[in-house]
This record gives structure tokens, sequence and C-alpha cells, in this order.
């Protein structure tokens, strides 16, 4: 039954900064399990979609329903019980500086569900295991490597219960040996059946956990399909253009590695 | 309300003060600039002697409040023989503690100025005292204006404690005739204003220089 | 009249001239701390508020900062007992007079903090639903005031000298002692070089305890 309704939709999104219109119209459903990655050049507009789903960014057209229902974002304590829902990773990671780890996990759970701190420290703690991370919940941002940061900001996230994630180019920032760690605990999500959209330039890492790849570019989707169909059947020539030549890329670093 | 009280007592009353406001606020500028520019360089360039005795400087004129500097010149240097007016006592308080700020931001630009200029000065042929003469200063006064001009614009202000040694500047006149005719806040208020006038004139004044003399890498850091 | 009699002069007088030291220390603290109440919400006003409440911010911090610190204080005490005859001591109107000032001082140092706290701040904090007033309370806060140190210590050096200004008000601080004493043994040179040194030792104080604080709530996994 729930099938057939989509956890997330966007209607037609549209976005300018000053006279450049960055998103013309961008439509997108999330069903539940989904993992739709989207694939891009810079200044397609990808991290601006992103963004705008969550409301971090204002648009000037369109709408965004949460199984169907629409969320007005200027209803106040309705946007901020609608963006518990959706968990964002960034990619600069935007850990709290001020706080630990366990610290960050938890502040969300304190002062958002207004849990009451001891539940609130288990669950983080729990969290925090999860990410692979149960050594380290004492230490701060500036403590932690680029991969453990990113680890703590999924679990900060998965501690609001969310319906949806959100990843902004979640390893684009990370030393190349730091990116595996994140993205098996990705996989991981994606295993556990978390309905997940995702920024990134990692073809080979999206090629294997995409159910669908959106291409997107000048702020349209141009061509969306299951991952073999884009990355290696285009109908599309700019998609095709752009896969192979990401492609190309990362065999080079593939060999060079 | 009576206009007649505005215009003929308070205005040539701030007149006056105005005349003497503006006589104690020009030399302790240009003095205090001066003193600030010998006494910055010094502490960056001077021999151990003068880098020691420029610090002191420093540390004695920022630390002791500028009333207890101005009542020491006034009030102390008699004891010692030397009976100076109000007006010098307030310019030589006013030169020596506005010069010990002035010292700061000017030791700060110059250290900010790469290694590099003064090698290359040296090695065509300046000699030491051109070199930062001609190559240092000028880039390191764009970097201290804001510094200094921020310190001119509180000259201004500060100024107003003339009247504590006995020099009837704008707030001596305020004050002598809002206690004479009982409108304190008459008085007091068109004085305020008379010195937010001469403190915006500064600032506007101060930044149409900055943009001035900018050149691109320079860009002056606003406090 | 020589060395001799300032050095007496100075040893018999500077216990009654520490005993200023309270008054002084109540004057700085008492407006410090209006400054940072009212400077706070200014900034916030300047940082987060609708342009009209920016402007009007505005406005205020450029006539506190315009106006010299001793016309404001007979402004206040004459203006205000005369006027609206209500009776406020000395004491009260350099803490408020000083307050006001150090508030627009200080409003601008809390600004330049907040802005100085990186912007993926508080989109992360929006991020996991909290609304702007818990963000800004929760993440924003704690890192700008910690930032907002070092600028809060100049403050204090600026006020701790400024409170010798408000002598002219009658308040019965270091300022004003010096000078009893000094009017009594006619050594006006020596005493005010004590009492100099006394406001340097004061500000010295302040600014080591500031650093000490800065270290010890120094974010980026140091001592907590």
């Amino acid at each position: 039954m729930t099938r057939t309704q989509p956890v997330l939709r966007l209607e037609n999104i549209h976005k300018r900064y000053g006279d450049a219109e960055v998103l013309k119209g961008v439509s997108l459903e999330l069903f539940k399990g989904d993992i739709k990655v989207i694939l891009g050049p810079s200044g397609s507009g990808k991290s601006t979609l992103l963004h705008c789903i969550n409301f971090l960014v204002s648009f000037e057209q369109g709408r965004v329903f949460l199984r169907e229902q629409a969320i007005n974002p200027a209803n106040k304590p309705e946007l901020y019980a609608y963006r518990q829902k959706i968990g964002m990773i960034f990619q600069d990671f935007n850990l709290f500086d001020h706080l630990t780890a366990l610290e960050n996990v938890q502040i969300g759970l304190v002062r958002v569900k207004k849990i009451p701190k001891r539940e609130a420290r288990e669950r983080a703690l729990a969290e925090l295991s999860r990410v692979g991370l149960a050594e380290h919940v004492s230490k701060y941002p500036a403590e932690l490597s680029g991969g453990q940061k990113q680890r703590v900001s999924i679990a900060r996230a998965l501690a609001m219960d969310p319906e949806v994630m959100l990843l902004d180019e979640p390893t684009s920032a990370l030393d190349p040996e730091l990116i595996g760690e994140v993205h098996a605990v990705i996989r991981d999500l994606a295993a556990g059946g978390m309905t997940m959209a995702l920024v990134t330039h990692e073809i080979g890492f999206a090629g294997t956990l995409a159910r669908e790849i959106l291409f997107m570019e000048n702020g349209v989707i141009i061509e969306q399909g299951p991952p073999d169909r884009i990355l290696n059947h285009a109908q599309q020539e700019r998609t095709r253009e752009f896969c192979s030549k990401i492609a190309r890329l990362h065999n080079r670093s593939q060999e060079t590695a | 309300m009576d206009l007649s009280f505005y215009t003929q007592e308070v205005a040539p009353a701030m007149l006056r003060g105005l005349w003497v406001s503006i006589g104690l606020i020009l030399p302790s500028a240009v003095f205090g600039l001066a003193i600030g520019i010998l006494a910055g360089t010094l502490r960056v360039y001077g021999r151990p002697f003068w880098k020691r005795l420029s610090e002191i400087y420093g540390l004695l004129f920022r630390g002791f409040p500028l009333l207890v500097q101005l009542y020491l010149w006034y009030f102390g240097l008699p004891q010692l023989g030397i009976y100076l007016s109000p007006f010098a006592a307030a310019v030589l308080g006013f030169s020596l503690c506005s010069g010990a700020y002035h010292a700061e931001y000017v030791r700060g630009a110059l250290r900010a100025i790469k290694q590099g200029q003064l090698q290359a000065a040296r090695s065509l042929g300046f000699s030491r005292a051109r070199a930062v003469y001609s190559i240092l200063l000028p880039q390191a006064i764009r970097r201290a204006l804001p510094g200094c001009g921020n310190e001119l614009i509180y000259l201004i202000k500060y100024s107003s404690l003339a009247y504590m040694v006995t020099c009837i500047e704008l707030t001596g006149e305020a004050k002598i005739l809002a206690s004479m005719f009982f409108k304190y806040l008459e008085v007091f208020f068109v004085v305020g204003a008379v010195y937010l006038a001469l403190v915006s004139l500064a600032s506007w004044g101060l930044n149409r220089l900055e943009r001035y003399v900018s050149i691109p890498g320079f860009e002056c850091v606003r406090r | 009249m020589g060395i001799q009699d300032g050095m007496t002069a100075v040893a018999e007088g500077l216990p009654y001239v520490l005993g200023g030291v309270g008054v002084t220390l109540a004057v700085v603290g008492g407006a410090l701390t209006m400054g940072l109440g009212l400077g706070l919400l200014l900034a916030l006003a300047q940082v987060y508020g609708p342009r009209w409440l920016r402007r009007l911010t505005g406005i205020y911090v450029w006539f506190f900062r315009g106006i010299p610190l001793l016309v404001l204080l007979f402004f206040f005490y004459f203006g205000i007992l005369v006027s609206l005859e209500i009776e406020l001591s000395p004491f009260t109107i350099a803490i408020v007079v000083l307050g006001l000032i150090s508030s627009a001082y200080q409003s601008q140092i809390l600004r330049g903090a907040i802005l100085a706290v990186p912007a993926g701040q508080m989109k992360a904090a929006r991020a996991i639903g909290m609304s702007d007033a818990r963000a800004i309370i929760f993440i924003i806060l704690p890192q700008a005031l910690r930032l907002a140190i070092p600028g809060w210590s100049n403050e204090y050096t600026v006020i701790m000298k400024d409170s010798a200004v408000t002598y002219a008000l009658g308040v019965a601080e270091l300022m004003a002692r010096a000078n009893h004493v000094a009017s009594r043994t006619y050594q006006h040179f020596w005493l005010y070089i004590m009492v100099g040194l006394i406001y340097l030792l004061l500000t010295y104080l302040g600014t080591k305890a500031l650093r000490v604080l800065e270290e010890r709530v120094a974010m980026s996994g140091y001592i907590r």
C-alpha cells in the first residue's frame, strides 16, 4: 500500500541566486528504501537541490512533500519537526566545534527532542558505536580525522531517527585513505533500508550503491535511470560525455593507487 | 522654547569652546602622531636600548589613565618647579598619551611588512634609514591608518578631559553655561551634538582617506 | 620638598588610596556586566534582526561611541537630577553611563565574534531541527563568546582607565582618594604616579586573568 506513495517528493523546484537560475523546475521522488545518486558537473545545482529539500535554502517556486503532506516552511514548528525527519550530511562535516563527539550526537536529542540527558547519552553512545567510534566519544572535532568526523556527523543525523538521509558529497573533503571507512558506514545504512539521496563524484561507489542515478546539468535533470543504463548506455550525449570522463579519471586514479 | 537663549548664550559659548577644542586637538594630533611614529619605528628597528625605552614608554602611557597623566603634568609638575598652563598641560598629556597608542599601531604595521622588502631595498643600495623612510614607511602608513585614524577620533572625545585641568574648551563652556542658567539638559544636549558632529566628520574623512590611499593588497582591515 | 617627603606621603596615603580599589572594581565590574548584557542583545539584533532593527542599533552604537564620557556623565547626572528631580548617587550614574558606552563597543566585539563562527555551524544546527533561537543559544553563542575574549580584554582595560573620569562626579574611587591625599600632603606628583601604577597593576591582573580564562575554555580539544 505504501509502496505507491513516495516518502519524499519534490515538485517543480525553481531557485535563483540574483539573476542566475540555479534550479529550473526540478522534480524528484524518493520511495522507501530508495537510494538515488545525483551526478553532474560543478554548478549544476546538485548541492543546492539537497539544501532545498530541508529548506536550508529558500526557493521561489515548487513544493516539498513528506508522505504526500506538503511542508509549509513558514510554519516554524512544522519546519523544525520536518527537519528532524530529514538527516543531512555535509561535505565539510559541520560538527559543533565546542562539543565532544558524544555531545555532538547528544545535543539534538536533548535540546530538540527533549529527551532526558541520561537516555540521550545511552542513545548517543549506541549510535557512535554503530559507526565504529566507541573509543572516541570524548574527543573534540579538532582531535578527529576527517573520516571520523564524517562518521560522527552520520551518527548525529541518525540519532534523530530520520526517514530520509541526504548526503552532500560526504567524501569530497576527505583524504583518499579515509574514504573507505565512510563508504562502509553508508553501505551499512543502505543495507538497513534507509532512504537516501546522495550527491557524489565517486562514480564507482555510486554505481554499486544506487538504485537510480540522476544526471543533472544547469539546474535540470537531464536523464535518470538504473546505474547500468546511465553509466554505460546513456541515451543523452551529455550524460555519456560526463560519465565517461569521470570513469576515465576514476580508473586512472585506481591504476596509480 | 526660548530660542534667544540658544542664539545669545549657547551658540557663542559653543563657538568659543570649539575654537579652544580645535586648538587642543590639532597640535595634540600632530605631536602624538609624530611621537608615535618615532616610538613605533624605534620599537621595531632601533637598537636594544631604544627598543626597551620605547616599550616602557608604551607600557606606562597606555597603562596610566589619561586623567592621571593630565593631573601629573598640571598638578604634579609644579612640585618640580615646572608650571604649565592648563592648555600646555593638556596638549602635553594628549600628545604623550595618544603617541603611545599610535606607536602600537605603527609597530604592528611595520612588523606586518614582509622581510624581503627591507632586504630588497638594501640590495639596491639603500641605507637602512633611507630604506625605512622610502620603502617601509609608505607601506606601514597604509596598514596603520585604521588604527591611528581611530586614535585621532578618540582624541576628539578625550579632549573633553581638558576641562578637568581647568582648560575651558567645549565641555568647560557647557558646564559653566549650564550651571549659570540651570539648563543642564539643554546645554549638554547641544554640546553632545557638537562632539557627535566632530566625530562623525572625522570618521567620514578617515574613510575617504583610507579609500584614497588604498592599494590592492593593502586593504585596510577595519577594527 | 624632596623625594623623601614624597615617599612618606605615598607610604602613608597608600592604605587610604587602596581603599578606593573596591569602588573602582565595583564601577568597572558593574559597567562591564551591563555592557555585556546590553551589548549581547545589540549584537544579536545587528546580526539576526530585521533591517529596521539593525538601523536602530547602528544609531545607538554611533551615538554612544561618539559622545565623550565626561559629557555623558554630566548630562545624565545634572540633567537627570535637575530636570527629573530623581536622586541617584554618582556611583549609580557612573555605572549606568559607563555601561551604556561599553555596551556600544561590546556590541561590535560580540558582533564580530558571532560573524567569525563558521556558517556551517548554523546550517548543521538547523539541519537537525533546531529552531534559530536554540541554534544561537547552544551552538553559536558558546563559540562566539570564546572568540570574543581577547576583544573583551581590551574593553576591560579601557573601562578601567575611564573609571578615573567618574571622579568628576564625585565617585569615591581611586582617583578621588588620590586627590584627597594629594591636597592634604601637596605631594601631587608622587601620588599620581602611585595611583597610576595601581591602575596599571589592576589592568595587568585583569588581562592576565582573562588570558587564563581563554586558555581554560578554549575549544578544539583542550581542557574544559
